[in-house]
C-alpha cells in the first residue's frame, strides 16, 4: 500500500536539500471531491501531497509549461523538477526523454502505485452510487476501492466504476521513477484493447455516421489538445498563427503563410482537427485518457488514439513509452516491417 | 401578466405555437444541451444544467458576415449575408443565462449596434425556469446580483409549483406566447402567488457557494494588474478554452476570410468565437505577444469580468451558473480565484 507519509516525506526531503526546485503532484481540492494538481516549492507544503483514486490528471502535461517557462527565463534555475507519476503518466515521461523534449536530469521522478488497480472514472462513479454524495474514495485491499458516502461506508469492486483505460493498462506502476512509493503491483490483463470491440464491429458506414454525430459536437476548445502531454508544439496547425513570426518575418512571408485549416467548427474542419491529433499521436500516445476527460461535449477520443495504438502494436509490435532509448516509432524502420500496404 | 399553467398542458400550449421553432434542452448521452424539438411531448425540464449555454443560439459560434467573389466582367463583388432566424421559442432557460444574454445585448447593442447579433435576437424568445435546487453544485447566482428567479433578459419566467407552473409574462414577446394558448391557462389564485413567493425565497437558500466580498473585488484588482498572484492562480491552467466558450458571458470572436477558389477569388468573410485563454488571442503580426503567458491570460478573463465590464456596464460579466468550474480539467475556480484576490487585498 502507498503509505501517504512516505510521499510527503520524500518530497519534503527533497525540497529540504534543495535537490528540486519544486514538485508537482496532486493536492486535495478546496471545492469538489477531485484532487487538482498542486506545484510545491517549500518544505513545509509537502503535508498537501495526496493520493488517491481520483488523482486522475497525467501531471507529465506540465513538464511542457516547465520548459516553456525556462526558455523565456534570463537565469533559469536548472536544478530538476520532481514529478509525480502513476503507471501510464511515466510511459508520457518516457516519449518525452525518447523525442529529446526533456532531459532525464530535468526531472526527479517520484513513482506512485496504483495499488492493483487504477484511477475511477467519475461518470461511473456517479452512476453507480446515483443516491449518495460521496465524500471520500480509497483504494481498497481487493481489486475493490472504499467509498465513504453521506451513508456510510461502501465497497465497490474496481472493475465496476475503474476508468477504461485502466481496464486495459499494461504499466499498472511507473516503468521509469527515481523512487517509487507503493509497491509493484500487477493488475491482471485480459485483453488491451476491448473497448475497440464495438467499433471496429461497425461497417465503415455506421462508424462515419458515429463520427459524424460526434465530431460534430466540438466547438475546438482545444482541451483534448491543452491535456495532452505530447501535444507540445509551439506552432499548432490549427492555430491562426501557426509559425513564428519574428522581426525579421517580411509581409510577405507572412501573406504567403498556408492556412491549413479554418477557425469554423464545422465538420470538414473538425474532421481534419481530430485527424491530425490522431495520426500525430500514433505510437507515441500512452492512453492517460486526458482529452476524453478533457473534453466537455463527451466525445469519446480515446477511440481514435487506441485504434492507432493498437495497429501501432500489430503491425510494428510496438508499445510506445516503454523505453526512452528505442527510436521512435515513425522515425525508424526494420528490415521485417510489413510493407503490403505500399502499392 | 401572470397566469397558471397545469403541467400536463404544457405540451398543448408549445403544440400550439406554429409559427416557432422551440429550442429546449435535451439529453445526449451524459450531457444537456439546448436542441430543436420536433415533438413537444419530448420536453422534460427536470434538466440539471446544460453545458453549452442559449449563447449558443443567440450568438452562435459561427457566422457568415459576408460573401465575396469575381464577377464575369473581372470586378469584385462583396454580399452582406445577415442571418435569417426563424421566430424561435428557447424553453427552461436558466434565469442566470437569461442574464447573459441581457448582458449581450449590451454588448452588441449601445452605440455600435450589430446587426448579425440582432437579427437573430430580435427573432428569439426566452423562457426562462426557476431554480428551485441550483442545478449545478457550483451554482453562485447570489454573489453576482443574480437569483434563481431572476427575470433579466427573460420574456416569461415559469415556476414549479409541483402540479402546475406558476407563469409570468415580462415583455410583449411574452405576453404574445400567453396569448397563443389562452384557454389553457388559468387565474392565479392568491394561494399561487403565497406558494410562488415562498418557493422563490427557499430557491435562494440552497445555494452552496459564494465569492466572498465581491463588492470590493472590483477596487481590489484595480491595483492587481502586475500582482505575481496571477502566476500563482494560473500555475495548473492548461491553457484551453473551456472557461469562455462554455461561459454564457464570453462573446470574444475572431473574423477570418475563407477562400475556397483563389482564382478567381471566391470565399467568405466568418466570424468565429474567440477566446483571450488561446496565446494567438493577442498575438501582433510583429511576432509581439502582449499577453505572453498563462498568467496574463487568467487575469484578463477576471479583470474584464470583475473590473473592466462593471466599470463600463455596470454589471458583473459573470452571472454565476458555474461552468467554467464545472468543467475545467483541472479544477481552477473562479470563486477560489476571487477569494484569493480579497485574501491578496487583505
Amino acid at each position: 500500500m502507498v503509505n501517504i507519509e512516505d510521499l510527503r516525506n520524500n518530497a519534503k526531503k527533497l525540497l529540504e536539500d534543495g535537490k528540486v526546485k519544486y514538485i508537482i503532484g496532486f493536492k486535495k481540492a478546496a471545492n469538489g471531491l477531485r484532487p487538482v494538481p498542486v506545484f510545491i516549492d517549500k518544505p513545509e507544503d509537502a503535508a498537501k501531497l495526496i493520493w488517491d483514486p481520483l488523482c486522475i490528471h497525467n501531471l507529465t502535461r506540465f513538464l511542457v509549461d516547465e520548459k516553456r517557462r525556462k526558455a523565456r527565463q534570463k537565469e533559469p534555475d536548472l536544478r530538476p523538477v520532481g514529478l509525480v507519476v502513476k503507471g501510464c503518466d511515466s510511459r508520457a515521461v518516457n516519449v518525452l526523454l525518447q523525442e529529446k523534449f526533456i532531459d532525464r536530469a530535468d526531472i526527479h521522478i517520484i513513482g506512485v502505485s496504483c495499488e492493483n488497480t487504477g484511477v475511477v472514472d467519475e461518470k461511473k462513479l456517479a452512476e453507480k452510487l446515483k443516491e449518495k454524495t460521496v465524500e471520500k474514495i480509497e483504494f481498497g485491499d481487493n481489486d475493490e476501492f472504499v467509498v465513504t458516502t453521506d451513508k456510510g461506508k461502501i465497497k465497490v469492486a474496481s472493475s465496476e466504476i475503474l476508468a477504461d483505460r485502466c481496464l486495459e493498462c499494461p504499466a499498472h506502476v511507473a516503468v521509469v521513477y527515481d523512487v517509487l512509493i507503493g509497491d509493484h503491483t500487477k493488475r491482471k490483463l485480459d485483453d488491451s484493447y476491448k473497448s475497440l470491440d464495438k467499433m471496429e464491429s461497425l461497417t465503415r458506414e455506421e462508424r462515419w455516421a458515429f463520427w459524424k454525430e460526434q465530431l460534430e459536437k466540438c466547438i475546438r476548445c482545444y482541451a483534448c489538445r491543452s491535456a495532452c502531454p505530447m501535444c507540445y508544439c509551439d506552432e499548432c496547425v490549427v492555430d491562426t498563427i501557426t509559425f513564428a513570426v519574428t522581426a525579421d518575418t517580411t509581409a510577405e512571408e507572412k501573406a504567403q503563410k498556408i492556412k491549413w485549416i479554418e477557425k469554423s467548427p464545422v465538420l470538414s474542419e473538425n474532421f481534419i482537427y481530430h485527424f491530425i491529433r490522431a495520426i500525430h499521436l500514433a505510437g507515441r500516445c500512452i492512453d492517460c485518457g486526458e482529452c476524453e476527460r478533457a473534453c466537455p461535449l463527451d466525445i469519446p477520443l480515446r477511440f481514435l488514439n487506441k485504434k492507432l495504438e493498437k495497429e501501432a502494436k500489430k503491425l510494428f509490435g510496438y508499445d510506445a513509452g516503454f523505453d526512452p532509448e528505442a527510436p521512435s516509432l515513425v522515425s525508424c524502420f526494420k528490415e521485417e516491417d510489413p510493407e503490403d500496404f505500399i502499392r | 401578466m401572470e397566469k397558471i399553467l397545469n403541467k400536463k398542458n404544457l405540451p398543448r400550449w408549445i403544440k400550439g405555437l406554429k409559427a416557432f421553432q422551440v429550442y429546449a434542452p435535451s439529453r445526449d448521452g451524459d450531457i444537456w444541451n439546448y436542441a430543436l424539438i420536433e415533438n413537444p411531448e419530448d420536453i422534460t425540464l427536470d434538466y440539471t444544467s446544460t453545458v453549452l449555454s442559449p449563447k449558443t443560439i443567440v450568438f452562435p459560434q459561427r457566422e457568415i458576415l459576408l460573401k465575396f467573389g469575381t464577377s464575369n466582367d473581372g470586378e469584385l463583388e462583396i454580399t452582406e449575408t445577415l442571418p435569417q432566424q426563424d421566430p424561435s421559442v428557447i424553453f427552461g432557460v436558466r434565469p442566470c443565462d437569461a442574464k447573459a444574454v441581457f448582458l449581450m445585448d449590451k454588448v452588441f447593442g449601445g452605440d455600435f449596434v450589430d446587426p448579425y447579433y440582432w437579427n437573430r435576437r430580435d427573432q428569439i424568445i426566452l423562457v426562462g425556469l426557476t431554480c428551485n435546487t441550483p442545478p449545478s453544485p457550483n451554482c453562485f447566482c447570489l454573489s453576482v446580483d443574480g437569483s434563481p428567479h431572476s427575470k433579466d433578459g427573460l420574456d416569461i419566467l415559469m415556476t414549479d409549483l409541483g402540479d402546475r407552473y406558476f407563469m409570468e409574462s415580462l415583455t410583449e414577446k411574452g405576453d404574445e406566447l400567453f396569448n397563443l394558448g389562452k384557454k389553457l391557462f388559468e387565474k392565479p389564485t392568491a394561494k399561487d402567488i403565497k406558494e410562488l413567493a415562498k418557493i422563490q425565497a427557499d430557491s435562494e437558500k440552497n445555494l452552496k457557494r459564494q465569492i466572498k466580498n465581491i463588492k470590493k473585488i472590483p477596487s481590489l484588482l484595480k491595483d492587481m494588474f502586475e500582482s505575481s498572484y496571477w502566476d500563482e492562480a494560473s500555475m495548473s491552467c492548461l491553457r484551453c478554452g473551456i472557461c469562455t466558450y462554455l461561459c454564457p458571458t464570453c462573446h470574444c470572436f475572431d473574423m477570418n476570410d475563407e477562400v475556397a477558389v483563389t482564382s478567381p477569388i471566391k470565399g467568405q468573410r466568418v466570424r468565429t468565437w474567440d477566446t483571450c485563454q488561446f496565446p494567438d488571442f493577442t498575438m501582433h503580426s510583429s511576432g509581439h505577444n502582449p499577453r505572453p503567458d498563462k498568467a496574463s491570460r487568467l487575469r484578463q478573463r477576471v479583470f474584464h469580468k470583475f473590473y473592466y465590464f462593471p466599470e463600463r456596464y455596470k454589471n458583473f460579466q459573470c452571472i454565476g451558473c458555474g461552468r467554467c468550474i464545472s468543467k475545467c480539467p483541472v479544477g481552477i475556480d473562479i470563486i477560489q480565484v476571487l477569494d484569493g484576490v480579497s485574501d491578496h487585498g487583505a
